[in-house]
């Protein structure tokens, strides 16, 4: 009988089940650093993962994914995601603003989301003591 | 002397075998990484739910009309506005919404250059306070 020899096998079989865990875990991490409102927040909010995140950036400036969008290209997401929306799981947006941001920007952004059929949305904010 | 002494020690290494290092180098790699993998470095994010609301209609769950509250700048600090009171912190805005009826909810409107962060604390004051119904009316400004 063959003795096969497992250990090298095990290794690369955990190797790839740590590279996988660490590119799946990439898109979480993956949050533009941003100076966020300090409220304690909502607890009983925590818990659902939005649609959409969009983050606002001090400037004025819209981030979709880490990339600068503009209003328009934003309705037109939102759009879609209103389009595909399931009626027990409705299409939320998370605004990450940074705190010194004038409400203009977020008023700019909520009038657009609003026009798409957006009607939840929530604000990221951090604890008192830190930025995200 | 020391010819003998390793003679000793060939002896014992045969005895008990080579201790296979690589492997356990690997396994305190693999969990070394693991815990990398899945420590939480950045900072936990909360979020402040709230509702839509235009000046055109937007969400209605009532007939009541929603009690508006409004942010404004007063020597270039916000400060919260309903009727005739003005405060200036979350604390005292918080202590006010919790005297009035929950049921009509609250609108939050603000102007263009209020910083977000005021938004941010009208929103909590109003979680806080007991509010299901909480709004934000974002002003036509293009």
């Amino acid at each position: 009988m063959i003795n096969v020899d497992l250990t090298s096998m095990i290794d690369v079989v955990f190797q790839l089940i740590i590279f996988f865990m660490f590119t799946s875990q990439f898109g979480e991490l993956r949050r533009t650093e941003i100076d966020l409102p300090k409220q304690p927040g909502d607890e009983s909010a925590a818990r659902q993962e939005p649609a959409m995140i969009i983050d606002l950036t001090n400037e004025g400036l819209y981030l979709v994914e880490s990339a600068s969008t503009s209003l328009a290209e934003i309705e037109r997401l939102a759009a879609a995601g209103v389009a595909n929306q399931l009626s027990e799981d409705p299409f939320d947006v998370l605004i990450r603003p940074d705190r010194n941001a004038g409400a203009i920007h977020l008023d700019r952004l909520l009038m657009r989301l609003s026009n798409t059929g957006v009607q939840r949305w929530k604000l990221a904010t951090v604890d008192e003591g830190g930025g995200s | 002397m020391s010819s003998k002494r390793s003679a000793k020690q060939r002896r014992r290494s045969a005895q008990l075998g080579a201790l296979p290092l690589t492997s356990m180098i690997d396994v305190v790699f693999l969990l070394l990484i693991f815990f990398l993998v899945t420590a939480n470095f950045s900072k936990q994010e909360h979020k402040l739910p709230a509702t839509l609301q235009t000046d055109g209609g937007g969400v209605r769950s009532s007939d009541l009309q929603p009690q508006i509250l409004q942010i404004r700048l007063q020597s270039a600090k916000p400060v919260f506005v309903m009727g005739e009171v003005v405060v200036d912190n979350l604390d005292a805005l918080e202590a006010f919404l919790k005297g009035l009826p929950k049921e009509p909810g609250v609108a939050i409107r603000s102007e263009p250059d209020v910083p977000i962060s005021a938004i941010a604390v009208a929103l909590q004051a109003a979680r806080n306070a007991g509010f299901q119904k909480r709004s934000y009316v974002p002003s036509d400004a293009q």
